[in-house]
């Protein structure tokens, strides 16, 4: 899987490309307004437990995991709710899907969330990788999250400036201020 | 042996990870041949470690078939089929690598599923379809353990083995084939190739696998020949190389697992010609702080390590932890050059 994020101009930016991944990167991501625009849910939940099994047809793999929700940003999710991601291990087989994210038991994150195409009652993460931003707590006791989308900068030739893009990095404040001025 | 003795150590350099000091060497020509991983392929974990996932082009013939099907969302100079027949030709070409994959005959097929089919659509059915953030999936099954229906009449031989590989790219994105606005479907293409084949992402921002998009790039870097190569090695080689090994460990005796080493190039030597993209080669340390970087053509290299911590980080090559039973890599410490 590869992801929207573009090296830009990439001519004049490999000046500035290294293997210490200094980045010169224009970075499109889905910003955090767009992504609860397109969910139907927003929610910060905590991973209770996860089981992979083969659909009917025994052609793909899919992994459940149950979260308790613990708090609800946008939409009226109930207080445990299924998340459904491709890929998983099933009757000695492993199904990947390169750039899907599984959670452990306890993990907490904030999940942006819409149904799943089978309409299975269960809930798909919006943006494959970019609606699951999961909490790290910091030794201050400040909570962060991010959804992996990195910090990057670019050069753009044309103007001649630098843009920075604070990626996905955020504190837990900051982002349920994001998602629920956008959902007002 | 230890991993350093075949090292050349004038040009030492010292690393502090946290203030605990690591070893970053210039390494001259050829250096020892451990059997271990380079670059990063992704990984099954079977008998309480990883198994690096791969084809065996002897055990079935490995086709890809095409639902040559598209809409409107591509456009360009070439078809879709073509690019990505273009696309796993580059793979084919790499130096070193033994690849024996063809084109089968063309399908109607749209969604991805574990049916002995390698299927490539363009307008396809699976659950991305509604997120334009995302441009293409690539779906691998692969063997837990031997024994396991391949589906080609056959069982599979080991853990790790892939059976089935299927790239879906999203209907939803616009994409370019050459000469007008959108997304580079080659370069998008190419990439999903390096994962059929057992490729994860890599850390290296100028590799192929470098799991976010530039604009274009289409040929293979030092890093993807490694990969490639080290997975499925061509023998003799086009081009002789040799592995850079070691061992990361904190000034404390503890190894660091999930560091991310590259071995750059100080030289303006191209061992490969101009096919390839001269890149850094890196690998990442297993849970015993090892790390061995395969398929380093003769050359100069300055060693370095340093966390994953983005751009490429944890969540790029997630089952790459998994794969070695951690929950995540190591990224609690610090590079620095003294």
């Amino acid at each position: 899987m590869r992801y929207l994020l573009h090296l830009r101009r990439l001519a004049t930016c490999l000046l500035f490309l290294t293997p210490l991944l200094a980045t010169a990167t224009t970075v499109i991501p889905a910003s955090v307004e767009k992504i609860t625009a397109k969910s139907t849910d927003v929610v910060h939940a905590r991973a209770i437990d996860s089981q992979s099994r083969w659909n009917p047809e025994r052609t793909r793999i899919y992994t459940y995991t149950r979260f308790e929700v613990r708090r609800t940003l946008k939409g009226t999710a109930p207080n445990v709710i299924t998340v459904k991601q491709m890929g998983g291990s099933a009757g000695g087989y492993t199904q990947r899907v390169s750039g899907v994210q599984y959670w452990q038991p306890g993990e907490e994150a904030v999940l942006f969330l819409r149904p799943s195409s089978d309409r299975d009652g269960t809930l798909s993460i919006t943006g494959v990788m970019q609606g699951s931003f999961r909490l790290k707590r910091q030794p201050s006791g400040q909570v962060m999250v991010t959804n992996g989308v990195p910090y990057v900068s670019a050069f753009d030739a044309q103007t001649g400036s630098t843009a920075s893009y604070r990626g996905s990095r955020m504190t837990l404040q900051q982002l349920e201020d994001r998602v629920r001025k956008a959902v007002q | 042996m230890s991993p350093f003795n075949n090292f050349d150590r004038r040009d030492r350099v010292r690393l502090v990870f946290s203030g605990l000091a690591m070893f970053s060497l210039v390494v001259l020509g050829l250096v020892i041949a451990t059997p271990a991983f380079s670059y990063l392929p992704l990984f099954t974990r079977a008998n309480g470690t990883g198994h690096a996932d791969h084809w065996d082009f002897n055990a079935f013939p490995v086709t890809f078939r095409i639902n040559p099907e598209t809409k409107d969302n591509i456009r360009g100079s070439i078809s879709a089929p073509d690019a990505v027949t273009a696309s796993f030709a580059a793979w084919v070409a790499a130096p070193n690598a033994a690849l024996v994959v063809n084109r089968g005959p063309d399908t109607t097929l749209t969604s991805e599923g574990f049916d002995g089919n390698n299927l490539i659509c363009f307008v396809c059915t699976a659950d991305f379809a509604d997120d334009s953030d995302t441009i293409a999936v690539t779906v691998t099954t692969v063997s837990d353990r031997p024994g396991e229906d391949t589906k080609h009449g056959t069982t599979s031989l080991f853990a790790g083995q892939i059976l089935d590989a299927d790239i879906l790219f999203n209907p939803s994105v616009d994409f370019t084939t050459g000469g007008t606005g959108g997304e580079s479907f080659q370069t998008i293409a190419v990439h999903e190739v390096g994962h059929f084949f057992g490729l994860d992402h890599s850390g290296i921002v100028r590799a192929l696998m470098f799991p976010f998009a530039p604009d274009l790039q289409t040929t293979l870097s030092y890093d993807d020949v490694a990969g490639i190569s080290s997975l499925y090695p061509k023998n003799p080689a086009d081009v002789p190389t040799g592995t850079i090994a070691g061992t990361i460990r904190s000034t404390s005796g503890g190894p660091i697992f999930g560091a991310h080493v590259f071995a750059d190039s100080t030289s303006t030597a191209l061992p490969y010609g101009l096919g390839v993209r001269k890149s850094a080669i890196s690998a990442v340390t297993r849970p015993d702080g090892t790390y061995s970087i395969q398929g380093v053509p003769i050359d100069t290299y300055t060693v370095t390590a340093e966390p994953l911590d983005e751009p490429v980080s944890n969540r790029n090559i997630e089952g790459y932890a998994s794969a070695f039973g951690k929950g995540s890599v190591q990224t609690d410490f610090k590079t620095r050059w003294h």
